[in-house]
């Protein structure tokens, strides 16, 4: 499988990705280049010192000096220049590390979506018209229509204020996040609030999927040839029910890190999501245009990955 | 005569559907005798494809089978466990089905697909199972099989997916092959190979042969015996030869009719079965084919009839018999063949 | 006597009846779309009553101790400025069904015609849409209009434009698939044998043709874009204070969940059972225009 033509795809793909996010980065520098303000700005500096810390950052130059350099730092070392609040603090090594934590949360987040979401979905599709079938089915609508931010409220209403009062203050889940990498105990709570909706939309697909394929000639022929059912049912059925999954699985990647961005906010996790959303509110043009960046290629990198997934599922599907 | 190693006794099969019940098998009987090649003949809705389906305990929801025994090395396969059944389907009793194309599963190799029969039955190891899969292949003629083994099913052509199929059904040398309409999906000329094939295995590997189909001329083609369906029951059955030269029903006179001749002469119109295929769930009462019979008489509009031995180791369900028909109501010269036509019955109870 | 033009290049209005009686039988039939939709119909009454009179004004602080619970003054209690948490989701209905109604709309506006051109005509035009719809597919849309929202400056004008300057996209994509499959089938190669002006195929016979999967589309586009206003208000780049949004209500309301869970909660469960009732409604209409999805 790992041909000479899938290394050349791969590789045309990782190219493209490179192009798409300078694409993107460069809009965005653009974009935010041609306003009047700026975090500077904010901060009410006159005379020299104004001119001084202008000059810093470059902002003095022509744009089109601007973009080039920007653009030459980005592609020649990775540097994303510097924070406009935070002086002297450099973007690059921010952003990277707050792109593990947000993928650590996010990983999680989708394991756990992908897991539950395709096995409530198998559950409800073998038993379908039973109760089991009927209360996933609306669980779901309902999983689905709550924003994560619900979610989490209902959560941390269950988990931290009402087993706090429950148990007088010894067992209940601590909003924080400590260290580096967050542990399971801190993950947990954020990782089901982001994932949860999207469980509830790969229920619903894998429930309709499997169904379908259910009814398959493939799938009587397997039991016509004596094939214990469990067998029928992961080995012939699941594979291509998961098919339609796969689908969805790009912007299920991109409906995560949008709920990232909630989700890092209310739980003060350090990630890109909560540093977007101060950014944006700080009006650290630098920073947003670092964290954007770095989503252009996370998300590029997700796709990828999610169509060498449809490879190895599919055989049809050959590049 | 030799003991049978299959006997369907008095076969029941019901759909419960939103219309109201739909019988599809209708008190079906008959024996199926070692290495024999038995063809079951009808058009859509006949019932056929379920009885098969009935045997091996695979009719799909809502359907049901409701009464009667399938016996085959003295138990009764619709009384033994879910676990007993499956060991029996592939192994004993295998089937193919219509359409390869939707029948194999597109994300698996066909080798593996043809290994799992074997390995679902202990009947081999892993290796023993490939060797033996390459070995199937190339006794359904499929060329270059250990290429083809890794082939997944969308690299195959039509013909060679059937042949892959056969050679699925064949992996553990089961004693009844049940093959439903395996050459319909197909081509005119690969057709003809698969029927070639499929009559040699017959008789290299002494393993029967159930084929259903609606094509009279498979049955020519392959089958010694041949059970006539309508509307769910059997009509007539009895030798090839014999059925063909002397059919006794009505509906196989009027089937045997409608096949074009290539010598028929230029003016003369194709002959067709008058009337409308028969409603399953408000069956016509007496005769189911009496709304479309040409030799009805009175006693066909009340009176259901039973199978009667009308020719040496021939029966048919009929009050008339083309017999009658032909001596009585000059059956073979009639020019109209509407409903009552020869006998003169032509108005009388619609269906219903 | 009608000329062959004539009768070809008339829309296909006779099929729709059957079509859309069918729909609308099945639609009533649907239990949980029915009470969807009665809990819309309130839920725009009550915002509609909630343009002359709330039982207090919506920005006046103090009228309640604040942080206190449900009481017989304040049925939904007060939040940290003790202003009265029912009149404010009041207006706040109003504000999410403005938004996800008007972003529709204005999706519709733009997206529709540019599908049906690009897919229409194919050439240059489809190029540039297709271009621009493929690159923007893997941007997050709450991104890109966070951003937005920074350029312009947060207003409820504002968050519309970006809603819908991230959201045309999808409709536009959907109406140019339909709009490419239609073209090639008879129908529409009678109309231009027949001499049937471009823009007359485009609205007469595709548009209605596609109408269906469009009205589902859009139906599904109002929870989403209420969800998006709520998620931009809730990170405080939306709608402004003192202006009410259900999103923003709930972000104060989280910060004070252990001592006034009332004030997280209330707007939570008016959002979750807006969006809910959309999509079941949304599933419902799905349903019913689409024969062939069993359950």
């Amino acid at each position: 499988m790992l041909t000479r033509g899938s290394l050349i795809y791969i590789g045309q793909r990782l190219v493209l990705i490179v192009f798409t996010v300078l694409v993107v980065s460069s809009i965005v520098f653009l974009g935010i280049h041609r306003l009047p303000g700026d975090a500077l700005f904010n901060e009410h500096l006159h005379g020299t010192q104004y001119a001084l810390l202008l000059h810093h950052y470059g902002l003095d130059r022509p744009l089109w000096d601007q973009y080039t350099s920007f653009l030459s730092g980005l592609l020649l070392h990775g540097d994303l220049g510097e924070s406009l609040v935070n002086r002297g603090v450099p973007i690059t090594p921010l952003v990277l590390r707050e792109l593990t934590v947000s993928v650590e949360i996010g990983l999680f987040a989708l394991i756990f979506t992908i897991g539950l979401g395709m096995l409530l979905g198998v559950v409800a599709a073998i038993r379908q018209n039973t109760w089991v079938d009927y209360l996933l089915t609306t669980t779901s609508v309902i999983g689905y229509s709550m924003p994560s931010f619900v979610v989490a409220t209902f959560l941390l209403l269950v988990f931290a204020v009402w087993l706090d009062n429950l148990t007088q203050g010894n067992f209940y889940f601590q909003i924080g996040w400590t260290g580096r990498y967050g542990t399971i105990g801190e993950i947990w709570l954020p990782a089901f609030a982001l994932g949860f909706p999207y469980a509830s939309i790969v229920a619903r697909l894998t429930r309709a999927s499997m169904l379908e394929v259910i009814r398959q000639d493939y799938i009587r022929t397997a039991r016509a040839k004596g094939l214990r059912e469990t067998v029928i049912m992961v080995r012939h059925a699941l594979r291509n029910a998961l098919i339609p999954v796969i689908t969805i699985l790009g912007p299920l990647v991109i409906g995560i890190i949008t709920g990232g961005v909630i989700i890092e906010n209310i739980f003060g996790i350090p990630g890109l999501g909560k540093e977007f959303a101060n950014s944006i509110l700080n009006r650290d043009y630098n920073i947003v245009i670092g964290v954007f960046t770095m989503y252009a290629a996370m998300i590029g990198v997700a796709n990828l990955g999610v169509d060498l997934a449809y490879v190895v599922i599919d055989p049809r599907i050959r590049y | 005569m030799p003991t049978p190693i299959l006997q369907v006794k008095d076969l029941h099969t019901e759909f419960n559907t939103e219309g109201g019940v739909v019988k599809a098998v209708d008190g079906v009987s008959f024996d199926l005798y070692p290495g024999e090649s038995l063809g079951i003949v009808g058009e859509s809705g006949s019932g056929k494809s379920i009885t098969a389906l009935s045997i091996l305990r695979l009719v799909p929801d809502p359907g049901r089978v409701v009464s009667g025994q399938v016996l085959f090395h003295n138990q009764d396969l619709l009384q033994i466990s879910g676990e007993e059944i499956r060991e029996i389907r592939g192994r004993d009793i295998a089937m193919i089905f219509q359409d390869p194309q939707s029948s194999l599963n597109p994300v698996l190799r066909t080798g593996f697909q043809i290994d799992e029969a074997m390995l679902a039955h202990d009947k081999a190891t892993k290796k023993e199972a490939h060797v033996r899969t390459i070995e199937l292949l190339r006794r359904v003629r499929i060329p270059a099989p250990e290429t083809r083994v890794k082939d997944f099913p969308h690299q195959l052509s039509g013909g060679m997916r059937q042949r892959a199929m056969i050679a699925m059904g064949l992996a553990n040398a089961p004693s009844i092959l049940i093959a439903d309409e395996p050459t319909t999906a197909l081509d005119v000329t690969v057709q003809a190979q698969i029927l070639e094939l499929l009559g040699d295995l017959n008789r290299d590997l002494g393993t029967a042969i159930v084929m259903i189909t609606h094509n009279m001329g498979v049955v020519a083609g392959l089958c010694s015996r041949v059970l006539v369906m309508y509307a769910g029951q059997i009509v007539e059955q009895g030798p090839v030869e014999q059925i063909f030269e002397n059919p006794q029903h009505p509906y196989t006179w009027s089937l045997l009719r409608s096949i074009p001749r290539v010598d028929a002469l230029r003016h003369e119109r194709l002959r067709s079965i008058e009337g409308l295929a028969p409603d399953l769930l408000h069956p016509p009462a007496g005769c189911r084919f009496h709304p479309r019979c040409p030799f009805r008489i009175e006693k066909c509009f009340t009176d259901e009839p039973r199978l009667e031995e009308v020719a040496l180791g021939q029966h048919a369900a009929c009050w008339v018999t083309m017999e009658r028909a032909r001596k009585e109501m000059d059956a073979d010269n009639l020019i109209d063949i509407r409903p009552g036509a020869g006998s003169g019955l032509r108005k009388g109870e619609i269906t219903e | 006597m009608a000329t062959a033009a004539a009768i070809i290049t008339r829309p296909t209005t006779l099929q729709q009846a059957s079509l859309w009686s069918d729909a609308w039988r099945r639609l009533r039939r649907n239990r949980l779309a029915l009470v969807s939709s009665i809990y819309l119909v309130l839920l725009v009454a009550v915002a509609l009553v909630a343009l002359v009179h709330t039982p207090y004004s919506y920005r006046e602080v103090g009228v309640a101790t604040p942080y206190s619970g449900p009481s017989g003054a304040n049925w939904f209690g007060a939040d940290i400025l003790g202003r009265d948490v029912l009149s404010r989701l009041m207006v706040g209905a109003q504000i999410s069904l403005i938004v996800g109604v008007g972003t529709q709309i204005l999706v519709l506006a733009v997206g529709v015609p540019i599908g049906l051109l690009a897919g229409y005509y194919r050439g240059p035009l489809d190029t540039a849409v297709s271009f621009i719809i493929n690159v923007f597919y893997g941007i997050p849309d709450l991104l890109v209009a966070m951003i937005l929202l920074l350029l312009l400056g947060p207003s409820l004008n504002n968050i519309i434009i970006a809603i819908v300057a991230t959201r045309w996209m999808d409709m536009a994509r959907l109406v140019r698939g339909q709009t490419l499959s239609l073209r090639e089938r008879e129908f529409i190669e009678a109309a231009r044998a027949s001499g049937a002006k471009p823009l007359k195929i485009l609205f007469g016979h595709i548009l209605p043709n596609s109408l269906g999967p469009i009205i589902v589309q859009a139906t599904f586009g109002v929870p989403a874009a209420i969800l998006f206003e709520a998620f931009l208000s809730f990170l405080g780049v939306g709608v402004q204070p003192p202006t009410p949004s259900w999103g923003s209500m709930a972000a104060d309301g989280l910060a004070a969940i252990r001592i006034a869970p009332h004030m997280v909660i209330f707007p939570s469960i008016a959002l979750s059972l807006t969006l809910m009732a959309f999509n079941f409604l949304g599933d419902g209409l799905r349903d019913a225009l689409d024969p062939r999805m069993k359950r």
